[in-house]
């Protein structure tokens, strides 16, 4: 909660700021919390004025509601779903990456995470000409990758310049970075990024899970504290400047060998997506195969544990796209 | 958007005094004078003087970015290591990338530290021979390093290198690429256990500063001083901290790190199955994964992980002169996958 400080509102003067210290009372949660009748004998001020000062300020520090229709109004007129770009990831997202929600790619090491990430960005950036913002946590990201699914999507070398253009890349390798970042991306770095009006669409952090688990574990529970803090503000990203968020988790195995995303139960709630990826034969680690398979294993929209199968390849294939997906892709946006 | 005071990198104990003072958010503290925060909050001078600093410095906006158009044109402009073996070159898209991490696993005796010590002289090969005339920082936890067979690599790549002098220039830089400058800029640390590794790893950064030719840090093995571990909770905390710092490293200072690891069984219901060591989150840290195997009497080299290339398999030898392509025409048998991998490989434009 906020301190009390003098001019916060009418009637919330130095001397009464400074009695009000003196019963111990500091913050606006102190104030609101107290029982007025005993503060104004206590500062000797008239239970009137008090109670006056308490109403404003629940007003200001309040949250509003909001009717169903009027949302329904904004859902419609500010989300868009962005598709990924790969027909089977769209299916299981349900058309593909809602703004306003945080969607997460867990998966062991090799299983097309970060693929899946480059190939989002490449999309957004090119096919539906936004820009997008890519953290980059794990040195994992190649813009020579980059290029390279560019070079599927057009031959145009103009067209590739400038959808690498649109994606803005940071490099952070701490969690007070990271944290650093988010904040000043809500700050107004979020339309500051974006070139030619409009904010980014789509934010992609590659991976949540590389600074964060460093901290998870130990006996201090700080590391709980500032996860919460990450999840905090990437909501506040995701649906304050409807971006389509889009992170990527670790998995652990349960006691029963079974592949779970990381992070932990407290994480498992940011969400509002969750899709497992994994090498699509059960095969050993040495096989080697660009098949994978994607499970949905949260979502408020589609039936859990439905499973597709793509090829990261599909990302380098040539050109042979016809052009109505294209057109289904833009008509979405 | 108000950022909460404990978001920002204040030690616990700073944490708690502002908060239980009531300063939740950072814009409690912005127009606070040092002498006044010292006093409300119980801090001392010095610490409220770190925390306004640090809230300004927060408060001041975005970090840098980059498009992914310039980090492209960086690079570019970026040599990779050459390895010696073509193939490996070519499936690694030119080498081993400065400012990423490379893992290379294996059996033991499969190479790795022969690998290792090849990437330490070839990271010396000056620039006009299309190499990048940085040193190297040796990280031997084995006591494996083996300084013979460096020097039989060091006198291999520079008679290599002897025979390709074409013009002046590669002449004056043949006169300071010799066995002894090779050695000379060999820097070998050798750590006992984890805390010692970890040690060196915090010491590192500064070397690096003092040291900036320095474009490879190997560290041989990273497995050997974490498989011994009781608290394994403790160890994935550990190496994933050392993963980050590796990170941040390799960017930073435009090294690449290549580390090796061992192998390890696992097993599922009744198979076993052989996978790298240290455990499934180790796995996320480097940047591309090489594991090298035995097929019969052939080694072969396949990347596991990789962001930016094809899972690809190759074949090598390891001669007296270091690690090499694999001979063709002694092993034609072998030509068919050896074509097909190289096929896939080409297939990607660009890789």
């Amino acid at each position: 909660m906020v301190v009390l400080r003098e001019g916060m509102c009418p009637g919330l003067d130095e001397g009464l700021v400074r009695d009000l210290r003196a019963a111990d009372i500091k913050t606006v949660e102190d104030l609101v919390s107290s029982d007025i009748e005993e503060l104004a004998q206590k500062c000797s001020v008239s239970y009137k004025a008090l109670f006056a000062i308490r109403r404003v300020l629940l007003a200001q520090h309040t949250a509003f509601p909001v009717s169903g229709a009027d949302l329904y109004e904004e859902l419609l007129s500010s989300t868009a779903i962005l598709s990924t770009g790969n027909p089977s990831l769209d299916k299981l997202l349900d058309s593909g990456l809602y703004t306003g929600e945080i969607t997460e790619l867990s998966g062991g090491p090799g299983s097309g995470k970060s693929q899946v990430c480059f190939g989002v960005a490449v999309h957004i950036s090119y096919q539906l000409k936004q820009s997008v913002i890519y953290i980059d946590t794990t040195g994992g990201l190649t813009a020579r990758r980059l290029l390279q699914m560019l070079q599927t999507e057009t031959s145009n070398t103009e067209e590739q310049m400038e959808a690498l253009q649109r994606i803005h890349i940071f490099r952070l390798f701490d969690i007070f970075s990271l944290l650093d970042c988010l904040y000043s991306l809500c700050s107004g770095g979020l339309q500051q990024a974006s070139v030619g009006g409009g904010s980014a669409k789509a934010v992609i952090v590659d991976s949540v899970s590389a600074v964060i688990s460093p901290l998870l574990g130990s006996k201090q529970n700080e590391g709980m504290s500032l996860m919460i803090q990450v999840a905090g503000i990437l909501k506040t990203l995701a649906k304050d400047f409807n971006a389509a968020v889009l992170v990527t988790n670790h998995v652990t195995r349960s006691g029963s060998g079974e592949v779970q995303p990381g992070l932990g139960v407290s994480w498992s709630h940011i969400p509002r997506t969750r899709v497992l990826l994994e090498r699509a034969e059960k095969a050993t680690a040495v096989s080697r195969s660009s098949v994978r398979s994607a499970t949905l294993i949260k979502s408020s929209r589609q039936p859990c544990h439905i499973k597709e199968e793509f090829d990261l390849q599909w990302w380098s294939r040539s050109q042979v796209e016809p052009s109505g997906k294209r057109k289904l892709d833009e008509t979405d946006s | 958007m108000q950022r909460a005071v404990s978001s920002l990198s204040f030690s616990p104990s700073v944490k708690v005094k502002l908060v239980s003072a009531g300063f939740q958010f950072t814009s409690d503290l912005l127009h606070l004078e040092p002498l006044q925060l010292s006093k409300e909050a119980g801090l001392s001078q010095q610490e409220a003087l770190e925390v306004l600093q640090t809230v300004t410095r927060a408060g001041e906006g975005v970090s840098a970015s980059l498009t992914a158009l310039e980090l492209l044109q960086k690079e570019e402009e970026t040599r990779s290591i050459v390895t010696f073996s073509s193939q490996l070159d070519a499936a690694l898209g030119g080498g081993f990338p400065i400012g990423k991490i490379t893992e290379i696993c294996g059996v033991p005796g499969v190479g790795k530290t022969q690998l290792c010590l090849q990437l330490a002289v070839d990271v010396q090969v000056p620039q006009c021979f299309g190499g990048v005339g940085g040193q190297v920082m040796y990280i031997d936890t084995e006591g494996s390093f083996l300084l013979e067979r460096v020097i039989d690599m060091a006198t291999a790549a520079v008679r290599h290198c002897s025979l390709l002098v074409e013009d002046d220039e590669q002449r004056v830089a043949m006169t300071t690429f010799t066995v002894e400058t090779i050695l000379s800029d060999i820097f070998l640390v050798r750590c006992n256990d984890y805390m010692e590794l970890l040690a060196e790893l915090h010491l590192l950064p500064d070397f690096l500063l003092n040291h900036p030719r320095v474009r490879l840090l190997v560290i041989d093995s990273v497995a050997f001083p974490f498989r011994q571990f009781d608290d394994l909770s403790q160890r994935t905390r550990l190496l994933q901290g050392l993963a980050q710092q590796l990170v941040a490293m390799a960017y930073r200072h435009h090294v690449a790190v290549v580390i090796t690891n061992h192998m390890t069984t696992r097993l599922q219901g009744s198979q076993s199955q052989l996978v790298p060591a240290l455990g499934e989150n180790w796995g996320h840290a480097p940047t591309t994964r090489l594991l090298l195997q035995w097929a019969g009497s052939q080694r072969l080299a396949a990347i596991l992980k990789s962001p930016g290339h094809v899972d690809t398999t190759i074949q090598y030898q390891i001669s007296s002169d270091g690690f090499r392509d694999a001979d063709q025409s002694e092993l034609p048998q072998n030509k068919r996958p050896r074509t097909h991998a190289n096929q896939s490989a080409a297939s990607q434009p660009d890789s």
